[in-house]
């Protein structure tokens, strides 16, 4: 999702190859049929994405196009025609973009509307939809879709993870948690099998689970490169380098795509070279899916000499020896573990120190493995799941760990109309004096 | 408590509706724990068989959110933030604790929100799934136990099979008094009042399930002996569709236009009231069932149909019944900005109830009465439109 | 001969229409924050003008937002409804109705006069005259002028803010950075157009499409709204009495209404007198 725009989008030579990525996963939905395969409309992180790799089904990632309509700044028509069938602005503008455009594609019989960015998406055979713990839109949208395209099916899965409760042992319901996750996999598969008219491959998908066990694997080691001082990479180019994992798991593209970079990365720190220099201040990017529209904030940050060695959002996967997951020959119940335990692995450090929770948990374990002087958040109007509860973390960050900076920006993910470029850098002006003023009062 | 006698039903269901939450102060007063709720996923035969009283939590439309946002992010839905402000600045004190059942973004995603902010002494978040399947029931069940197992601590007692059977029992009469209240607004005119009918669903809601009984019979009782008057013929029927609404702002806004508030599908009515509890061998089946496949509400993704228009009648097909036994003339949908749920669904509710015979206004709100003028006007002009 | 009169409280603008078999007399005067006593005095004057006194009116409708605060009227309907119905009298081929108020925006869709469906904007000031007033107030050019101003851009400077204060920030510095006024008028001229239009289009647009109200009076904006629409776009003689002229007439009906069941409805209040207020 890389800005084409203005001169230096990305800091690594390798992040520029994520358009390629970004518009080949665009253009595969619009070749399948002549291919014949099945175009799934999918969402990112819903532990379906092995199951498609080994269907050769093509996922039409939401998600990613209308992340690309804003990056173009060319969302407001879709987000209008949405909003002219009663769909309010305040909702999921992922959703509401997409909507606009299937609706559009649907009035000219299935012909992609003129004018999409990078092409469009293709016209899917089914919606998958995910009744997740985080993210109502991932139901809600395919069924709001199907009212417009009302021959495709939709399926919605459901995989839970124990909720956090400092009183309750998570170890005690994590079995019935991936036993349920595993079965609805389970369904999963069944109904791919119904709509593709093909079974599924079990190898397959073992060898395919295997490989993203791998590029998770890889993924994780290439991060940590960032811990280096200067850092490498930051979140600006992360906000690109996610792409991979999150739309291509599962197949050797996204793991080839790691190795070079891992490689660059190496080669950065041997020359020395970082993205900020002199690199004055690490700031930890602690929640909330970036202003795509705005991506050219993070190079405001690094003009100042503020880097991101890390970030939370998109880092969606972890050392797999961490999560210490049974042995199973069910590569369903493996990925019901590996999602389960991905969310359950903070929990016991969590429950070590009063008062915190998994998710300061983490940004703790972040900012002190990253050396970080400070946590920005965003906070976008109209995405509940992965904003609602960002004041809650940064306070309970401020109380259990220590008194560091915080920022907390505001804007959308897709809707530019409530974003102001210059309020903005105001805010982060300020924010950058009281890392100043922090680090003199620490001496 | 409020002594119901013979005729007076409605002016207890006034005070508990007015002074919302003292009863279960009362009660609390005496020994009783209290345990909130927010949402129609509230198992409340559960919390009736644990022995303590189950309120579910509302908010109050006419005082502006002051504390709430200094730990809530205002794109939270609006009722969420209302209600968890009224927590904050102490409305609920009464509370020894909380269960969030696991409805939508705005309820899971401020969960830590609620529970740090609030530190009461037993909290439960009940992780209801938003799918129907068979493996969705068997989880369920499975969360049920462990909601029942952590009542059992908190209340130091053991919830028997045969007391959960028992809540069934009184919660499924309580509703079936509840729809025979209903039956007396398919006259015309309705022997009651939708403003009367809230207050009277809103009070319900808030005490004991034998006492909700009998308030709800005296209503009854005290309706049926009303002198019907004359109707106004050319009155028109609505029905109001939404999630928690649970003042009658709203609907003396509509009431005050002439017309009759008749039905809704709202989350404190009609679907609280709809759908009884199966009496099965296992009283906890019956409970995952009812809350899962009977309850329709638009977190819970319903699909299984052929297609579309059976998918509709899946979903909406209650409504339709509602049109046509409750002669609804129009119906307003009246749903909370920020809110994805029922968001998503408004071309789809709209054009189905359309459809079905009843035209459809489209409201998009606060929950405030902050701007409860212009929601008037827009009404009044649909009701003119109508006419 | 009777006598009909329409008052519409706009939230800037009070206006009154007297009708008989034909338009009496109309008359424009500002909404101050005591509505009651404004609405008797543009009254009066309407009576005054058209040599007629308060006791040869047959029936009176007020509209408007502050319509309940008209206590001299028989009845109170929605603007949407009166707006419709003035509309219609006036450009009977219409069957979009674009009304653009001081505080609100809507959208009404005519058939004979009646109101089919009709949509209103949100509580936010963008897309309003309201918004227009603010924008023109911050660059120091008269509200009445900037509709002409922004025609003579020579392309339109891209306001992406739809928030009033954002809107307003975002203009001033792009002044500051050298902008050509006019290229920001029709830049928030474009906005507006923009999210009225978006506004509408929930509604079913079928030509001929009317616009009404104050932003009837701004070319600009009439302009902008027939680029965002597609189409040539009608503009009653005077847009600002629609309302009050379909109050008027809705009163004309309802008093045939009345005599046709053989009922001859009484006025409600017989003196135009300044009404003393106890809340």
């Amino acid at each position: 999702m890389a800005e084409e725009k203005k001169g230096r989008a990305v800091a690594t030579s390798t992040a520029a190859k994520i358009p390629k990525f970004v518009r080949g996963n665009l253009s595969a939905t619009l070749k399948a049929k002549e291919e014949g395969k099945k175009v799934a409309a999918a969402f990112i992180a819903d532990g379906q994405d092995e199951i498609m790799r080994a269907m050769d089904i093509v996922p039409a990632w939401g998600e990613s196009f209308s992340g690309v309509c804003a990056a173009k700044r060319d969302a407001e028509k879709y987000l209008q025609k949405a909003e002219s069938d009663n769909f309010s602005r305040s909702l999921c503008t992922y959703a509401t973009c997409n909507i606009g455009f299937d609706m559009m594609r649907e009035e000219l019989g299935g012909a992609t509307p003129e004018g999409a960015p990078w092409g469009g998406m293709g016209r899917p055979d089914m919606m998958l939809g995910n009744g997740q713990l985080l993210c109502d839109p991932r139901f809600k949208w395919p069924q709001a879709t199907q009212h417009y395209q009302q021959d495709v099916p939709v399926f919605v899965t459901n995989m839970y993870y124990p909720p956090w409760d400092p009183n309750a042992d998570h170890h005690e319901q994590e079995a019935i948690y991936v036993k349920y996750a595993t079965e609805e996999l389970r369904e999963t598969v069944k109904f791919c099998e119904k709509i593709t008219g093909k079974k599924m491959d079990w190898d397959r998908l073992a060898a395919t689970v295997e490989l993203s066990d791998k590029t998770w694997d890889l993924f994780i080691d290439t991060y940590e490169l960032r811990k280096h001082i200067p850092t490498p990479m930051d979140t600006g180019d992360a906000m690109n380098t996610m792409v991979p994992l999150t739309f291509n798991l599962g197949t050797q593209e996204a793991y080839d795509f790691y190795v070079d970079l891992n490689a660059e990365l190496r080669q950065k720190i041997a020359d020395g070279v970082g993205v900020a220099n002199p690199e004055r201040y690490r700031i930890i990017w602690a929640a909330g899916l970036p202003s795509w529209f705005a991506l050219g904030d993070f190079q405001y940050f690094n003009g100042k000499g503020v880097v991101f060695p890390v970030e939370v959002t998109y880092r969606g996967c972890e050392k797999i020896e961490r999560l210490d997951l049974p042995k199973t020959n069910d590569p369903l119940e493996h990925i019901a573990w590996r999602w389960v335990r991905y969310w359950t692995h903070w929990y016991d450090a969590a429950k070590k120190r009063p008062g915190s929770t998994p998710k300061v948990e983490r940004i703790i374990e972040y900012i002190e493995d990253y050396k970080c002087d400070g946590a920005v958040f965003h906070s976008a109007f109209s995405c509940r799941s992965w904003h609602a509860g960002i004041m809650q973390q940064a306070a309970t960050l401020k109380k259990v760990y220590k008194d560091i900076p915080i920022l907390i920006m505001e804007g959308d993910i897709v809707d530019i109309s409530s974003y102001n470029e210059a309020d903005t850098h105001n805010r982060i002006d300020a924010f950058i004096e009281t890392l100043a003023a922090y680090k003199k009062r620490q001496g | 408590m409020t002594d119901i006698r013979d005729g007076n039903g409605l002016a207890a269901a006034e005070k508990l509706y007015t002074q919302y939450g003292s009863r279960a102060r009362e009660l609390k007063a005496s020994g009783k724990k209290v345990i909130g709720y927010l949402s129609a996923l509230g198992p409340v035969e559960i919390m009736t068989a644990a022995g303590v009283l189950p309120i579910r939590l509302k908010g109050n439309v006419s005082e502006a959110i002051s504390k709430g946002d200094a730990y809530m992010e205002t794109i939270v839905c609006p009722f969420v933030r209302n209600v968890f402000d009224l927590a904050v600045k102490g409305k609920y004190d009464f509370l020894d604790g909380m269960v969030l059942p696991h409805q939508c973004d705005s309820i899971d995603r401020t969960n830590e929100t609620w529970s740090y902010a609030l530190k009461l002494p037993y909290w439960h978040f009940l992780n209801v799934p938003h799918v129907t399947d068979d493996p969705s029931i068997a989880f369920m069940k499975e969360i049920l136990r462990i909601f029942i197992k952590t009542l059992e601590k908190f209340t130091g007692k053991a919830i028997t099979d045969q007391a959960i059977a028992d809540a069934v029992k009184a919660h499924n009469n309580n509703r079936k008094l509840m729809r025979e209240l209903y039956d007396l607004r398919k006259s015309n005119l309705p022997l009651i009042s939708g403003s009367e009918m809230m207050k009277v669903l809103v009070a319900a809601m808030s005490i004991p399930v034998e006492e909700s009984s009998a308030l709800i019979e005296a209503v009854t009782k005290e309706v049926k002996e009303r002198k019907p008057a004359a109707a106004n013929p050319k009155a028109k029927r609505i029905m109001l569709i939404g999630d928690q609404i649970d003042d009658v702002a709203v609907i003396e806004a509509i009431e005050s236009t002439g017309a009759y508030l008749v039905m809704d599908d709202l989350s404190t009515g009609s679907k609280m009231y709809w759908q009884d509890v199966d009496a099965t061998a296992d009283p906890v089946q019956g409970i995952a069932e009812r809350y899962l496949r009977k309850l329709k509400i638009p977190t819970t993704f319903v699909g299984s149909a052929d297609t579309y228009q059976g998918i509709l009648e899946e979903r909406f097909g209650h409504m339709k019944k509602y049109v046509n036994e409750f002669k609804v003339d129009g119906a307003i949908l009246f749903i909370y900005k920020y809110c994805d749920p029922y968001g998503f669904e408004v071309p789809a509710i709209k054009s189905y109830v359309e459809a079905a015979g009843a035209p459809v206004l489209y409201l998009e709100d606060e929950y405030s009465t902050s701007s409860l003028a212009r929601v008037k006007t827009r009404i009044e002009a649909f009701l003119e439109m109508i006419a | 001969m009777d006598y009909f009169a329409g008052v519409d409280i706009g939230s800037t603008m009070t206006k009154v229409v007297i009708v008989s078999d034909r338009i009496e007399v109309s008359l424009i005067g500002p909404t101050g924050p005591e509505h009651r006593k404004l609405a008797n005095r543009v009254m009066e004057e309407a009576l005054n003008k058209a040599c007629l006194t308060f006791e040869n009116l047959t029936y009176i409708v007020a509209t408007g937002y502050g319509r309940i605060n008209v206590p001299f009227a028989d009845r109170q309907i929605t603007e949407i409804t009166c707006h419709a119905k003035g509309l219609h009298s006036l450009l009977p081929s219409v069957k979009t109705v674009v009304d653009i108020g001081g505080q609100d925006s809507k959208g009404i869709k005519v058939v004979n006069g009646k109101v089919m469906n009709f949509v209103m904007n949100d509580k936010c000031a963008a897309g309003t005259g309201r918004f227009l007033e603010i924008i023109a107030d911050s660059l120091g050019v008269p509200l009445e002028k900037i509709g002409e101003i922004s025609l003579t851009a020579e392309k339109i400077a891209a306001v992406s803010s739809t928030c009033t204060v954002f809107a307003e920030q975002e203009i001033i510095s792009r002044l500051a950075s050298g902008e050509p006024i006019a290229n920001l008028l029709a830049g928030i001229h474009d906005a507006v157009a923009t999210r009225v239009c978006s506004l509408v289009k929930k509604l079913n647009v079928e030509a001929d499409i009317a616009v009404t109200g104050g932003g009837a009076k701004n070319i600009g904006l009439v302009k902008a709204l027939e680029s965002k629409f597609g189409r040539a776009l009608l503009v009653p003689p005077e847009p600002l009495i629609t309302g009050a002229l379909g109050a008027a007439l809705m009163g004309k009906d309802i008093f045939a209404k009345y005599m046709a069941e053989g009922q001859k409805p009484t006025r409600s209040v017989n003196k135009l007198e300044e009404a003393t207020f106890f809340e």
